[in-house]
């Protein structure tokens, strides 16, 4: 009878290996390659373009912005997004329309969005800086000051993804069994301690799969940079992926942003495995 | 399921139920009307934005037509034909053919191969269940652009560039990933009781799966069918980069209205009119998660 | 008015005569728009005489609506009168060339007809197909400008189709200047008179102190200078523009971005280093957010009504002269501001100048070609011809969206202006002037059209944008920059670039 498990796992594992190997061969392939904008094709270039990327400063520091950028937006998206769920869990008016609201800006195509929100952020001629002057905030050079250009990407991206923790929680949440509150309510635990002792140990398992995923996502960050900055002003919001871009698509220099790329894959594949381990030892063992 | 009567249970019996105005209490309210406002705020600006003309965006920030501005409604109309724009209609009607038969495909095969992870035991040399399920995660991890060529070459070689079933081909790559992700969590919270319950009745493997375990399944496959559908929804860059004239998807048509002179106005009643489809399926995903339906979906 | 078999007769060239049977008299202009139809080989009448049915035509174009819009107004226009089917895709300008290119490269035939900006002829022309003899001969090319004609050429090929023309030149609000209590305010401040800047540092004083107050009465405060500065946006073309004046040198051919025998770039050379200082300290003369300004900013600023100064192409200030404009005819055009020192890399030294250096930048400019893979080659030709007909040419060019600006010696007339789109004469004469003096310069600059373009704008823009931000000096930026440049040399080979440069300095060192 598990014979018959292969007919699960493979129609599906074969599928996506069938669409994705030849890409990803080729890629490696091209990554040996001189291939650029005036010599098409499969050259032989050796490891010119691996001996080039150890040199290229702008890629590395580019890599550890992207770190930053990733990092600190998941988790601004992952405690907002579990405030969210938490308040809308229960005994909210309205909290089936509060639900439906939450959920609307991750369904929005980012590349429209980002022209949405640059217009928002314009100094000159968006509603942002007039309204901060009215409620004495004070106007920002949200798009031309190095610090403020970064943290209006990271705006525009926890807008838009906040909505995928708030929705992944919140189905948690409401799947939880209700035992282990009325044990710690026996217990006369506070809703402090309620929450650390039963709701997030309950919650961890999702937790550690919609991090890792927004962590996927959130490094390939491209139209928010490419629209809202063109990764400027000088270099303060040039993330890894936008580079690749660059080089790739803009300069047409096909070889080295694939070698841009495998080492991109190899570096985030080691460090979402590291993440993973870490996360499921600290969050889901300590459960069990 | 009974988490709806649960929970309601569970939060007659938490003092919460009587609601006094604590300042806790005042702190939520303030909370998620701050984050309603927030989550609003790009959508009011679009809509009064749509109706504005250079004269509008240029007189700087305003909001209220006919007292701030003349409305114009030239961003609508571009959209459908008018002048000054492009006729999205076929365009959507791709995007759908496109999301939904990437979808269906996905979440089919995807749902197959969640359900075998979870209930099996696989070795493919050194990698295990959890190797596996991760090499099907990694495959959203290699930034698209780098794809582009290879891509481009692969549907040239099937001769499926510039056509819907080539799009479908490679969404299904970029969208299987997500919906084995989901559902082999979910299948994981499923009880295996209900599995071999079945199989002592009598029923293969598959006959259970289709059976016993997809009828319970289904809160699942809406939260997998709605990730499959936002991304594919939303992707830009493969249907930019495989098509040539004939076939296009509605975020590369109204792309094509971001022009030197930005037309603020046309790109926000597009962003706007864009996001249409998915506010109903957010409007249907509620309903399930309201019911407790949604429960275990993404345990 | 009507179209008369006799005159069609007439003025039609061989091309049409083979064609032009006795057909239903269509009245044109009304069905399309057009003022009237101008006879000749490409008029609606002779494309009304072709029969394409059953064919189809791939176009690419630009975004909606500069360029895009009329793309797809002939395509359908065109459609309609040979019975061609014609398909049309628009792309943004940042992803078009990309988006010509993957194609190109994996030899898959996508698209017959391609709108492009004509710096990436470098790139594209092993790809292209020359315009066949009889083409050039239409009267619609041989009124083009000789250097309009001059970009469409390559290897003494014409691959482009010329249908528009594009330039840098400077834009001022008339109104502002020629107001007598904001001379009198700037003669407190400087010393000085108010004047049409005719250097950068007198746009740089100017704008300083226009700067940050609302002189306009609107309740908003104004700002001396509008730039393009978005890093991958058009930034680099305004670089260029500011730098020409300093490292141009009128004496001095055999190139400007790089020496043409040894292949070294140039662009860390003095005079370009002024150019980016000069960049650098406008941007306290800039709106809020002008630091990172794209096109489309630019042209909202200028146009809205903003800034008292810009430079760029034609759209700001078409933009300005719009009918509902609140500053139309409040605007004028001029040359790029010069200097009175030039960079004279040959003797390594500063040359004065009593009449300041104003380089003319020829930049860019919309350009259409057929694809050499193309197998429908006669009808995309037909449909470029038609496309830059005498009647359409007219009629885009009235539509300021649309972007299509003189590029014919008879567009150079002020009385169309005047006519047509109801400027004002002494508008519309600045506008001709300029745009006349700029193709007749005896100095100009033309884009790095050789292979790999992209690469050294968006290595030159990154450089740049770190001196802006402060992130490098403008000589270590610019330094960097000529190191990578050297490294793609290298890479493409210093000799297929120099044969592609050769033809760049041959346009430039022709006068």
């Amino acid at each position: 009878m598990y014979r018959q498990k292969y007919l699960f796992l493979l129609p599906g594992l074969i599928a996506l290996t069938a669409i994705i190997l030849f890409p990803l061969i080729f890629t490696i392939r091209v990554s040996f390659s001189g291939w650029d904008v005036y010599n098409p094709g499969l050259s032989w270039a050796g490891v010119k373009n691996y001996v080039r990327l150890f040199e290229d400063t702008r890629y590395w520091s580019a890599l550890s912005r992207l770190s930053l950028l990733a990092i600190s937006t998941v988790l601004i998206q992952y405690v907002l997004g579990f405030a969210l769920a938490l308040m809308v869990w229960k005994d909210v008016h309205a909290r089936r329309f509060f639900r439906v609201l939450f959920l609307v800006p991750m369904m929005t195509t980012p590349v429209i969005m980002s022209v949405i929100w640059r217009t928002i952020f314009h100094e000159s001629l968006g509603p942002l800086n007039p309204l901060l002057d009215a409620i004495v905030l004070g106007g920002q050079p949200w798009l031309s000051s190095p610090g403020w250009a970064f943290a209006a990407v990271m705006i525009v991206e926890i807008w838009q993804w906040t909505p995928f923790m708030f929705l992944l929680l919140l189905a948690g949440l409401l799947s939880l069994p209700s035992e282990p509150y009325l044990a710690a309510k026996i217990d006369g635990a506070g809703p402090v301690r309620t929450f650390f002792s039963v709701t997030f140990p309950g919650l961890a398992a999702i937790s550690v799969g919609a991090l890792l995923i927004r962590l996927i996502e959130a490094s390939k960050i491209l139209d928010t940079v490419y629209v809202l900055t063109s990764g400027g002003p000088g270099e303060a919001t040039e993330t890894a992926s936008y580079y690749i871009y660059i080089r790739g698509l803009r300069d047409f220099q096909i070889g080295y942003s694939a070698a841009l790329s495998i080492t991109y894959l190899v570096i985030m594949i080691v460090a979402l495995t590291i993440i993973a381990k870490l996360m499921v030892r600290f969050l889901v063992k300590g459960q069990s | 399921m009974t988490d709806l009567t649960q929970s309601a249970a569970l939060s007659r019996s938490e003092p919460e139920a009587v609601p006094a105005l604590r300042p806790g209490l005042i702190a939520k309210y303030v909370f998620i009307l701050l984050w309603s406002a927030f989550v609003v705020f790009p959508f009011l600006w679009a809509l009064t934005t749509s109706f504005k003309d250079a004269n509008g965006v240029t007189n700087g920030a305003t909001w209220l037509p006919w007292i701030q501005y003349r409305p114009s409604t030239q961003g609508w109309s571009s959209l459908f034909g008018g002048a000054g724009g492009t006729d999205i209609t076929r365009p959507y009607l791709n995007s759908i053919a496109v999301t939904l038969g990437a979808s269906v495909i996905s979440i089919t095969l995807g749902t197959l191969a969640a359900y075998g992870l979870s209930r099996f035991t696989f070795r493919f040399g050194w990698m295990r269940n959890a190797d596996i399920t991760f090499f099907f995660i990694s495959q959203r991890i290699m930034p698209p652009i780098v794809l582009a060529i290879p891509f481009f070459l692969m549907l040239q070689a099937l001769g499926l560039l510039d056509t819907l079933a080539g799009l479908i081909l490679v969404y299904v790559a970029l969208l299987m990933p997500i919906a084995v992700w989901v559902m082999v969590d979910f299948f994981n919270s499923i009880p295996r009781g209900l599995d071999e319950m079945a199989w002592m009745d009598g029923c293969d493997p598959v006959t259970t799966f289709v059976r016993v375990i997809l009828p319970n399944a289904l809160p699942g496959l809406v939260v997998a069918g709605m990730f499959c559908v936002i991304f594919g929804w939303n992707d830009f860059f493969f249907a930019f980069t495989l098509t040539f004239t004939k076939t296009q998807l509605l975020p590369v048509a109204i792309v094509a209205l971001n022009s030197s002179v930005t037309p603020w106005w046309a790109l926000s009643a597009s962003a706007l009119i864009s996001i249409a489809p998915l506010v109903l399926l957010a409007f249907l995903v509620e309903r399930f998660l309201s019911k407790g339906g949604l429960a275990g979906a993404v345990r | 008015m009507t179209f008369s078999f006799r005159s069609a007769l007439m003025a039609s060239s061989a091309l049409a005569l083979a064609a032009a049977p006795v057909f239903a008299q269509t009245d044109y202009s009304a069905t399309y728009g057009i003022d009237e139809d101008v006879p000749g080989a490409c008029s609606y009448a002779s494309i009304d005489a072709k029969d394409y049915s059953g064919r189809t035509l791939n176009v690419i174009t630009h975004a909606i609506p500069v360029i895009g819009e009329p793309t797809a107004l002939h395509a359908k226009q065109f459609g309609e009168l040979t019975g061609a089917t014609v398909n049309v895709v628009h792309v943004p300008f940042g992803d078009l060339f990309q988006r010509i290119m993957i194609p190109f490269q994996t030899r898959q035939q996508a698209y017959d007809v391609l709108f492009f900006a004509s710096l990436w002829l470098g790139d594209f022309n092993p790809y292209l197909a020359a315009v066949p003899e009889e083409m050039q001969q239409v009267p619609g090319m041989q009124d083009v400008t000789e250097t309009y004609r001059g970009v469409a050429n390559w290897n003494d090929q014409m691959l482009l189709y010329t249908m528009d023309g594009d330039r840098h030149y400077l834009k001022y609000r008339t109104d502002i200047f020629e107001n007598s209590e904001m001379q009198a305010k700037f003669k407190e401040e400087t010393g000085k008179d108010l004047a049409v800047p005719v250097t950068w540092d007198d746009y740089a004083e100017i704008s300083k102190v226009f700067s940050g107050w609302d002189w306009d009465g609107d309740g908003q405060p104004n700002f001396g200078t509008a730039e393009v500065t978005k890093r991958d946006d058009l930034m680099f073309s305004a670089f260029i523009s500011r730098v020409a004046a300093y490292a141009k040198h009128p004496d001095v051919g055999g190139g400007f971005f790089f020496d043409l025998e040894s292949m070294e770039p140039l662009i860390n050379t003095p005079g370009w280093v002024r150019g980016l200082e000069q960049f650098v300290a406008a941007q306290d003369s800039m709106p809020p957010g002008g630091t990172n300004f794209g096109l489309g900013d630019e042209i909202f600023s200028f146009g809205g009504g903003q800034s008292l100064m810009s430079y760029s192409w034609d759209d700001a200030f078409i933009q300005a002269m719009q009918e509902d404009s609140p500053i139309r005819n409040k605007v004028a055009a001029a040359e790029l501001p010069g200097a009175r020192e030039v960079w004279n890399r040959e003797t390594g030294q500063w040359d004065s100048f009593d009449e300041p250096n104003r380089p003319a930048y020829v930049t860019w400019g919309w350009s259409s070609a057929v694809a050499k893979g193309s197998e429908d080659q006669d009808m995309a030709f037909d449909f470029l011809c038609f496309f830059s007909d005498e009647a359409n040419t007219n009629a885009d060019l009235q539509v300021g969206r649309f972007g299509v600006n003189p590029y014919r010696e008879s567009h150079f007339d002020a009385n169309f202006y005047q006519d047509k789109l109801g400027w004002e004469p002494a508008v519309a004469q600045t506008y001709v002037d300029t745009l006349r003096g700029i193709d007749a310069s005896p100095n100009r600059v033309f884009d790095l059209r050789i292979p790999g373009v992209g690469e050294f704008m968006s290595s030159l823009a990154a450089g740049v944008a770190r001196a802006q931000a402060g992130e490098a000096t403008p000589q270590e930026a610019l330094d960097g920059v000529a190191k990578e440049w050297t490294a793609i040399v290298d890479r493409i080979g210093a000799d297929t670039i120099r044969g592609a440069y050769a033809n760049v300095v041959a346009l430039e060192d022709a006068r």
